[in-house]
């Protein structure tokens, strides 16, 4: 048995104690040289935080320009995916865009009345030190989601600023270099955000799952409104670190009856990240002074115009439907007398033929009579040269009560 | 295949090729994310070190590794030292079985990469999350060892398709 011990520590003893044939370090010393970097690093010792820094401030660059080809295939490939997608998302984003558009003027007068609320309630809305940066390194390792920004404390980027595209939250920083930052993404596993869920304002924690998710956590005991078609995710300010009301994601009507796990799908696709806002909430004051309350002064006759103006459309609506009603019904009456003018007309045409007839039966009636006394004055008999009788001379002699003497 | 003996400058190159993969494999990380495919993931890095440092040990110089794990903490944001500890460990593994072995084997350096692995992750897995509290999905891990052993063999044939057949290197 002791020769294989020794066999073996013979052969443990020259791989980890003996240089190669090219090596300028051993390989125990270098693996306690890491012990001793990892064991100081933990108490943040300030040499290695120093030694941190400065490859931080070259390893984010170089990866950047290691990362071109690799982020050239990631793109042509998401391009072409894309295209491939392309009739389905626009037909998809002409639905919502309809749909969103009939939203509008509510939406509008809704956000000022936040505003306004969000005022009295001293909550934080103010923004500031509001920084665009571009996104430098995108690696979603699956023990990290997170990714670099190319500004740093240069730029008065801060830990703890939250990170948005748009509107919808995408993390916060959780680094900061001179240069660079990390942004922590919500679905890393390690990310912790307060929640609020609508309809219902129910308050929850929102953790990442490393994965392109994320779960509430901490609601177990609050059975979340069923019969909703979805339940939409924001952000409750608790802790002051975000505002509230920033959208995160939503959680679909399977997901609602599930106790168990509820996952939240995200507003935004972490991966496609090029540019984001970078920024900070303060706390107003002291909301309620003389300023403010001229700024809830103008919010009001703000929100009473947009009110106004959508009474007023709505007046204009109903007018223009009484008037739609008024033209049809006018059209209808107009079809109606149409049709009685073309009834009048043909009665008109038989009365003017029964008038015709008429005078024409009383022309005969008259020329009867006369014949009676003066037809032997006009007949042609074999002593004079009158006119034969049914001939037109006989009847205008008839009608003259005999023949009229030069 | 011809091999590149002429010209010395690129043979010099060449040479170097192992350090300048294992640079750009901490640097860029080498994700398939976009590809939308779940738990798929793999460390290049542990097959490139444990080939190199089993098969052509004077390819990879410990100091460069040591610096190349100091990199690599700094762009997953890890505490800076463990990456290092891990890959100077999967050295250590190596030179082992480079020690023992008398007729090498692509299996047996095959199951000899999954023990190395599992138990550098473990370590790693350890130290994470019982001493500096990190949060870590264990699927994940567990996933990208599997990955990473199996990709091991398709690594290994172009390495020495690599180092045969184009450099023309015998190996230690």
């Amino acid at each position: 048995m002791a020769p294989s011990r020794d066999d073996f520590i013979i052969a443990i003893r020259s791989a980890f104690l003996k240089k190669g044939n090219q090596q300028r370090f051993s390989l125990l010393g270098l693996i306690f040289f890491s012990i001793i970097f990892l064991t100081l690093g933990s108490f943040n010792f300030k040499a290695i935080d120093y030694l941190k820094i400065g490859i931080k401030e070259i390893v984010y660059r170089s990866s950047f320009i290691v990362s071109t080809p690799e982020n050239f295939i990631k793109n042509n490939f998401l391009k072409f995916s894309d295209h491939l997608n392309h009739y389905k998302d626009y037909k998809k984003l002409k639905y919502e865009l309809k749909d969103l558009k009939s939203k509008d003027l509510s939406k509008t007068i809704i956000n000022l009345e936040n505003v306004k609320l969000k005022k009295l309630i001293d909550d934080y809305f103010i923004t500031s030190n509001e920084i665009f940066a571009k996104v430098l390194i995108d690696k979603q390792s699956p023990f990290l989601r997170s990714f670099i920004l190319n500004k740093g404390s240069k730029n008065n980027i801060k830990l703890g600023m939250a990170v948005l595209d748009g509107i919808h939250l995408v993390g916060k920083v959780v680094e900061v270099n001179y240069l660079t930052s990390r942004v922590l993404l919500l679905s890393d596993i390690n990310a912790k955000i307060p929640v609020s869920l609508q309809p219902g304002d129910i308050q929850a924690i929102m953790s990442g799952t490393g994965k392109e998710k994320g779960i509430l956590q901490y609601i177990k005991n609050i059975n979340l409104i069923k019969n909703t078609k979805e339940i939409l995710v924001y952000t409750s300010g608790a802790g002051g670190l975000f505002k509230s009301g920033i959208p995160i994601g939503k959680i679909k009507e399977a997901q609602i009856s599930n106790n168990n796990e509820r996952i939240v799908d995200f507003f935004i696709d972490f991966s496609q990240l090029k540019y984001v806002k970078v920024l900070s909430f303060s706390k107003e004051k002291s909301p309620l002074q003389e300023p403010n309350e001229d700024e809830i002064k103008s919010l009001n006759i703000q929100i009473a115009e947009m009110n106004a103006a959508k009474e007023t459309i709505k007046v204009l609506l109903g007018e223009k439907n009484i008037s739609k009603e008024i033209r049809i019904k006018i059209e209808e009456e107009n079809n109606l007398l149409k049709n009685k003018i073309i009834t009048l007309q043909k009665t008109m045409s038989l009365a003017k033929k029964t008038i015709t007839k008429h005078e024409d039966q009383k022309k005969e009636i008259k020329f009867l009579e006369l014949n009676l006394l003066y037809g032997h004055k006009c007949r042609k008999s074999n002593f004079n040269r009158l006119y034969k009788v049914g001939t037109p001379e006989y009847r205008t002699c008839v009608l003259n009560k005999g023949q009229k003497k030069n | 295949m011809t091999r590149i003996t002429e010209n010395s400058i690129t043979k010099y190159f060449y040479s170097y090729t192992p350090i300048i993969l294992l640079f750009i494999s901490v640097l860029n990380e080498f994700d398939f994310n976009y590809l939308g495919m779940d738990y798929f993931s793999f460390n290049f890095s542990y097959i490139l070190i444990f080939y190199y440092s089993l098969k052509k040990s004077q390819s990879l110089g410990y100091g460069l590794i040591f610096i190349a794990g100091l990199f690599n903490d700094v762009v997953l944001s890890m505490p800076l030292g463990i990456s290092s500890l891990i890959y100077l460990l999967i050295c250590g593994f190596a030179a082992y079985l480079r020690n023992i072995t008398l007729r090498p084997s692509l299996i047996k350096d095959w199951i000899f990469f999954l023990i190395t692995i599992s138990v550098v992750n473990s370590l790693l897995y350890t130290i994470l999350t019982f001493i500096l509290s990190f949060k870590i999905d264990y699927f994940y891990f567990a996933a990208n060892t599997i990955f990473t052993f199996l990709l091991y063999i398709i690594f290994s044939y172009l390495f020495d398709f690599y180092e045969n057949k184009i450099i023309g290197r015998a190996n230690d």
